[in-house]
């Protein structure tokens, strides 16, 4: 046998899989560290949207957002529609006061509302 | 978890492609079918089965990490042999073993091989030093070239391919029988 033929015939050897009896619990094996990593992980971007969460819930508190918001309900119940239109848009005026501008606030708001959309999807996903 | 009827029609391409995007039962289904190739290998190359095992489920999971840099050129099997191989040689140069000029001990393998008994790679492999099963699985069980693999190991190209000539040497005489006894198996069959 030359030597190209040998080493072809090695070649082949070796590409050829030997039978394992555990090949399937050996794929459960790698599938639940997989698995395992992967809840870890999940974990660990839930703990951090959650503290993401109350960092973002406290500047809001703290800009005094939520009192205004409030102020516009409470004379809402009272006013006629056009009336709330009005404080409405008075209270978006007043979001000038606020450190950071309105178009920032509600971009905040829309990107919240996507990231929301994203989990609630991989959630399905997962589950 | 068994795997889905979607993922065991699909190409390894396509089903690394899905991993990519984190789909695990796509990557499930590739373990599946490559798992015995990579524990196969890094046991020629001589690690203990439990060992094998281990670096094989490592070598998975470092390919699960790095599915993105899979592009398909290669064969699958052969990217995660390469993973896997390289983390076997890095454990086993931590254990400092790279250093011992072991021989093989030819005479506990029987030093005469009947034709009649077929010895298949995986006894031949013993026959080798620690070293030539390690240059020799590299170059024709995880596909590197001498160069890459005296750079996985840390050696002069000229040791890797002194290493592989005698294993090599070594492997023509322990599998010639066998092919041998297959051909006088297949005569006696005709008669």
């Amino acid at each position: 046998m030359s030597d190209l033929e040998f080493e072809t015939r090695l070649d082949r050897l070796f590409a050829e899989p030997p039978y394992f009896e555990d090949a399937e619990g050996f794929a459960r094996k790698v599938e639940s560290r997989l698995e395992r990593g992967w809840s870890i992980r999940r974990l660990f971007i839930g703990a951090a949207g959650v503290v993401a969460g109350l960092f973002g819930a406290s500047q809001l508190m703290g800009a005094g957002i939520f009192l205004k918001a409030a102020g516009v309900e409470a004379s809402e119940q009272a006013s006629m529609a056009g009336k709330v239109w009005h404080q409405v848009v008075s209270a978006s005026s007043n979001m000038g006061a606020l450190p950071v501008s309105p178009e920032v606030l509600w971009m905040t708001a829309a990107l919240g509302v996507t990231a929301l959309g994203f989990a609630i999807t991989r959630a399905t996903q997962e589950f | 978890m068994a795997p889905s009827r979607a993922v065991t029609g699909l190409h390894d391409v396509e089903l690394a492609a899905l991993a990519a995007a984190g789909d695990r039962a796509a990557f499930g289904e590739l373990v599946r079918r490559h798992g015995s190739a990579v524990r196969g290998l890094l046991r020629r190359m001589g690690a203990q089965a439990s060992t094998a095992d281990d670096i094989a489920q490592d070598a998975f999971l470092t390919a699960f990490e790095r599915i993105a840099e899979f592009r398909g050129e290669g064969a699958f099997a052969a990217w995660v042999k390469r993973i896997a191989a390289r983390l076997y040689v890095r454990r086993w140069r931590k254990d400092s073993r790279m250093t011992e000029e072991v021989e093989a001990d030819d005479e506990g393998h029987g030093g005469e091989i009947s034709a009649a008994r077929r010895i298949d790679l995986d006894e031949a492999m013993k026959s080798l030093s620690e070293q030539e099963r390690l240059c020799v699985s590299l170059c024709y069980g995880a596909g590197l070239s001498h160069a890459e693999a005296a750079e996985t190991i840390g050696a002069p190209l000229g040791t890797v391919k002194s290493h592989v000539k005698r294993g090599l040497d070594k492997l023509r005489l322990r599998l010639a029988p066998a092919e041998g006894a297959g051909r006088d198996a297949e005569r006696q069959g005709h008669v």
